[in-house]
């Protein structure tokens, strides 16, 4: 059985290689593939499949009065259609708010320093309000109606 | 005082209080009864919040595909299972039939006629429709539940108190669980969330029990949606990943082997299924974790045998030996054919622009269409800010479970993108994850608040470094209860005005009041009452189940839309003029054609609107080549009907059989006679005469318009 194993190397000879795992690459930490969940987040709630397929201008326009033509940021009347910058500014909000959550969590830590603690409670508590109520605000521009009748 | 006389005082008070009883039990006691009263409310609430339509416009069945679950549901509780299984419909796909028994997930029929069957045994004698219209609120209520249990084993009861609350009035899930919406989601959504509470519950106890109940309830699921390829290839990938972190052991070996073999086995016992699960892409990745498991067991078993050397020699070239031979076979399989790859509609989920490209049918899905951000705000509120603070949670502890919960909320993420009608898959896993947010949220911060009066608090030296420590806290639990009183108004909100339309009985708000159009009704049942038993009607496909259930007569295709070429010709025939579109609506036996016209009432889902889709299906199969989109559009590349509209578009059978004798009609003040209000245009063609149909009926409004296809003349073409 040896000798039928080394018939190949009577005819081939073995490279002197070091294969060895390279030493950056280890299994990446959680929060490390957190932060990339958050990219890919970001991006999809933004519709970026949408605009891939559907290709929407990334700002739209309509002609007023005296022709000239002025830019819409929102299409309006439609729950399924977006501008490129509508969705990833609407993302964004979304994010925002998430990420003030998190800093809110952030702020518990018994070792914090004062100003710091204080700091990071106003951008938390900031970041929180403005993503909820800019949200509200843009789903008011989309939809006229919203929360009327 | 004493006890004795402690609890003699106590029984004073409350023969004079009963009501104070709660303050005397202890704290588990009474916590448990919140328990069970948040509960219980979030149940009821899940239940009526559903009501909106059948309180407008009574209890009826809507839309388009449940009227066809409706109808094999009542034959179900007519006929008994065995004819129910051995079904073959001529009524339907006329000439074709439809095999109705083996191309059907049999679920929701079955839970409805069992319902019904045993409520008419206690003598409780409601209609089968009731049944049907009221089955989604049931288990949505049921959802509720199962998504606290759920949360509970995941995180807190506090989490899963919020979940519940969440998932009891999402709109994301609401959408399709109205009441009076039959559909496969309905139970689908109970189904999946209980095979996942299972499947969590046997990974974090390895018990047998456990992963047999994942399997039977995974059986369920099976029989109920075919969004089940979700479930066989999350579960898989949950194995793969924890396999990967190096957190594989016995329990979840147990718990994967015992789910894979029992629930393929159950899941072939569909006739749908049949042996789907070994011969197609979309179960191979089960397969394949499958066998890993079983040799990554093998190699720690080994590995605890053998000494370290003979270990790593032995373990490397069994392992390039192996995978070759899989990769090998694996791909030989796939060239031969033998294994199947991905079907359209699965790889459409993939590679978003195949069906753009390949496939119209699929494309002109509404459903089918990716997602924009409103729509995510529109249908998950709050828990589009809440889902990655819950995510967050989870990843600073985590455990084989939280894992899962992960890969489920990042998976369906990615598919509620890509497909609209996937935000119901997304929903629950945001309310789960959205809860574990608030919850941990609120609980970290109610353990700072801190109510005691002011002079003990000074007393009490707080830390330095946290001042205002308290009032922070109550800021943070006012805006987490703001949150949620915001959310739950906008899911009242958008479950009154978007998601409670029949959409087969319309209604619209005028100077006068309300009107309702129920036109759609009242040409069916024209139907059911005027024409023959075996007359077969031609229409576009998004009508066929609804003239089926509801008319009782053959149609020529349906929603199932499983056949491209038929449908083809259907476009073909109302695409083309008069003269072309007779011989092919002779050799299809037709007897009536039904159009939906929009024109008059502005009702603007008509057909004509749809009218280019027509042509692109009816263009893309070889007996359509004379078909040309481009045909149909102005020099300029309009799409108009008026005069100067292109002469193929005002002279094909769907623009005559729309207008026919509206040029004469005057809709709207200040305009000409035949002035279309939905395309705000005034016809171009507008005084013709059918030559080879004529008009049966139109009803009130104009919506629906049926013609009587003429017999041939007895002595051939004179004209």
């Amino acid at each position: 059985m040896e000798a039928l194993f080394s018939l190949p190397f009577q005819v081939f000879i073995c490279p002197n290689l070091k294969l060895r795992k390279p030493s950056w690459l280890k299994t990446p930490s959680p929060m490390f593939v957190f932060a990339l969940i958050l990219v890919s987040y970001f991006l999809v709630t933004g519709g970026v499949i949408y605009d891939v397929i559907v290709e929407p201008p990334s700002i739209g326009s309509t002609t007023d009065a005296n022709g000239k033509s002025k830019p819409v940021a929102f299409m309006a009347y439609r729950i399924n259609g977006q501008y490129i910058m509508e969705g990833l500014a609407s993302s964004f909000m979304f994010l925002l708010g998430g990420c003030g959550f998190i800093i809110l969590d952030q702020t518990n830590k018994p070792s914090l320093p004062k100003l710091n603690r204080i700091i990071l409670l106003a951008i938390g508590l900031l970041a929180i309000l403005v993503g909820f109520f800019v949200s509200r605000v843009f789903i008011k521009f989309k939809l006229p109606s919203y929360l009327g009748n | 005082i004493n006890s004795k006389q402690l609890k003699m005082l106590q029984s004073k008070v409350l023969m004079r209080h009963p009501m104070l009883k709660w303050f005397l039990m202890s704290h588990e006691k009474q916590s448990y009864v919140l328990q069970l009263a948040i509960l219980s409310l979030a149940m009821i609430l899940s239940f009526c919040t559903r009501l909106f339509s059948v309180i407008r416009f009574g209890s009826m069945i809507h839309e388009f595909d449940p009227y066809f679950n409706y109808r094999t549901t009542k034959y179900l509780a007519e006929k008994g299972f065995y004819e129910f299984h051995n079904w073959f419909d001529d009524r339907a796909w006329y000439p074709l039939g439809r095999i109705i028994g083996g191309t059907i997930y049999p679920g929701l029929m079955v839970t409805s006629t069992a319902l019904y069957h045993l409520l008419n045994t206690f003598n409780f004698t409601v209609d089968i429709r009731e049944v049907c219209v009221f089955l989604a609120p049931l288990f949505s209520s049921l959802t509720t539940l199962v998504t606290f249990l759920m949360t509970r084993e995941l995180h807190s009861t506090g989490a899963g108190l919020f979940a519940a609350c969440c998932i009891s009035i999402v709109p994301g899930y609401i959408s399709r669980s109205v009441a009076g919406s039959y559909d496969n989601e309905g139970i689908a959504i109970f189904c999946m969330l209980l095979t996942y509470y299972f499947w969590i519950k046997s990974v974090k106890t390895g018990s047998l029990c456990w992963s047999a109940c994942c399997a039977l309830s995974y059986f369920y699921m099976v029989s109920a949606w075919g969004g089940y390829v979700f479930l066989v290839n999350l579960i898989p990938i949950h194995v793969l990943c924890l396999m990967l972190t190096g957190r594989f052991h016995h329990k979840i070996y147990v718990a994967y082997s015992t789910f894979y073999c029992l629930g393929t086995v159950l899941s072939m016992q569909i006739s749908f299924v049949g042996f789907q699960p070994v011969q197609t892409s979309e179960h191979m990745g089960a397969l394949g974790v499958f066998g890993l498991c079983q040799i990554y067991s093998f190699v720690e078993y080994v590995r605890s045998k053998l000494t370290k050397e003979n270990f790593t020699a032995l373990f490397r070239t069994i392992l390039m030996f192996s995978l070759g031979c899989f990769a090998l076979f694996f791909a030989v399989l796939t060239l031969s054919g033998k294994v199947a790859p991905w079907t359209g509609r699965f790889y459409s989920l993939l590679d978003p622009s195949y069906a753009k490209n390949n496939i119209p049918i699929i494309a002109s899905v509404s459903e089918h269409q990716p997602t924009a951000w409103s729509s995510f705000y529109f249908d998950l509120h709050v828990l589009t800010i809440m889902f990655p603070v819950g995510l967050y949670y989870c990843f600073k502890n985590l455990t084989d479970h939280n894992i899962f919960v992960i890969l489920y909320g990042v998976t369906s993420i990615y598919f509620a993108g890509v497909m609209v009608r996937l935000m119901l898959v997304l929903a629950p896993i945001m309310c789960i994850l959205g809860g574990i947010g608030l919850s941990s949220v609120a609980s970290t911060y109610v353990r700072n608040i801190d109510l005691t009066r002011k002079e003990d608090k000074k007393s009490k030296k707080s830390a330095d470094n946290y001042p205002i420590k308290s009032e922070v806290a109550l800021v943070v639990v006012c805006i987490v209860g703001a949150f949620m009183m915001f959310y739950a108004q906008h899911c009242v909100w958008v479950t009154s005005e978007a998601y409670s339309s029949p959409s087969i009985v319309l209604s619209a708000e005028t100077a006068h009041g309300r009107i309702i159009f129920d036109d759609y009704r009242e040409a069916y049942w024209w139907l059911r009452r005027n024409t023959p038993p075996d007359a077969k009607v031609m229409s576009w496909w998004d009508y066929g189940y609804q003239i089926s259930a509801i008319a009782n007569r053959t149609v020529l295709v349906d929603n199932n839309t499983w056949n491209n070429t038929h449908i083809s010709r259907v476009g073909q025939a109302m695409s083309s003029p008069e003269e072309r579109a007779y011989p092919i609506m002779r050799e299809l036996d037709v007897d009536y054609v039904l159009v939906i016209f929009g024109g008059l009432s502005g009702y603007s889902s008509d057909d004509i609107n749809k009218f280019l889709w027509m042509v692109r299906i009816g263009g893309s199969t070889p007996s359509g080549e004379h078909i040309k989109e481009h045909d149909y559009y102005t020099p300029q590349g309009e799409f108009r009907v008026d005069k100067l509209g292109s002469k193929t578009l005002l002279n094909c059978l769907m623009y005559k059989l729309s207008y026919y004798r509206f040029g004469s009609m005057y809709t709207q003040t200040g305009q000409p006679s035949g002035y279309d209000r939905v395309r705000n245009a005034e016809i171009g063609n507008k005084d013709f005469e059918l030559t080879y149909l004529e008009e049966a009926y139109t009803t009130e409004h104009w919506i629906v318009r049926i013609y009587k296809v003429k017999k041939p003349d007895n002595r051939g073409n004179l004209v």
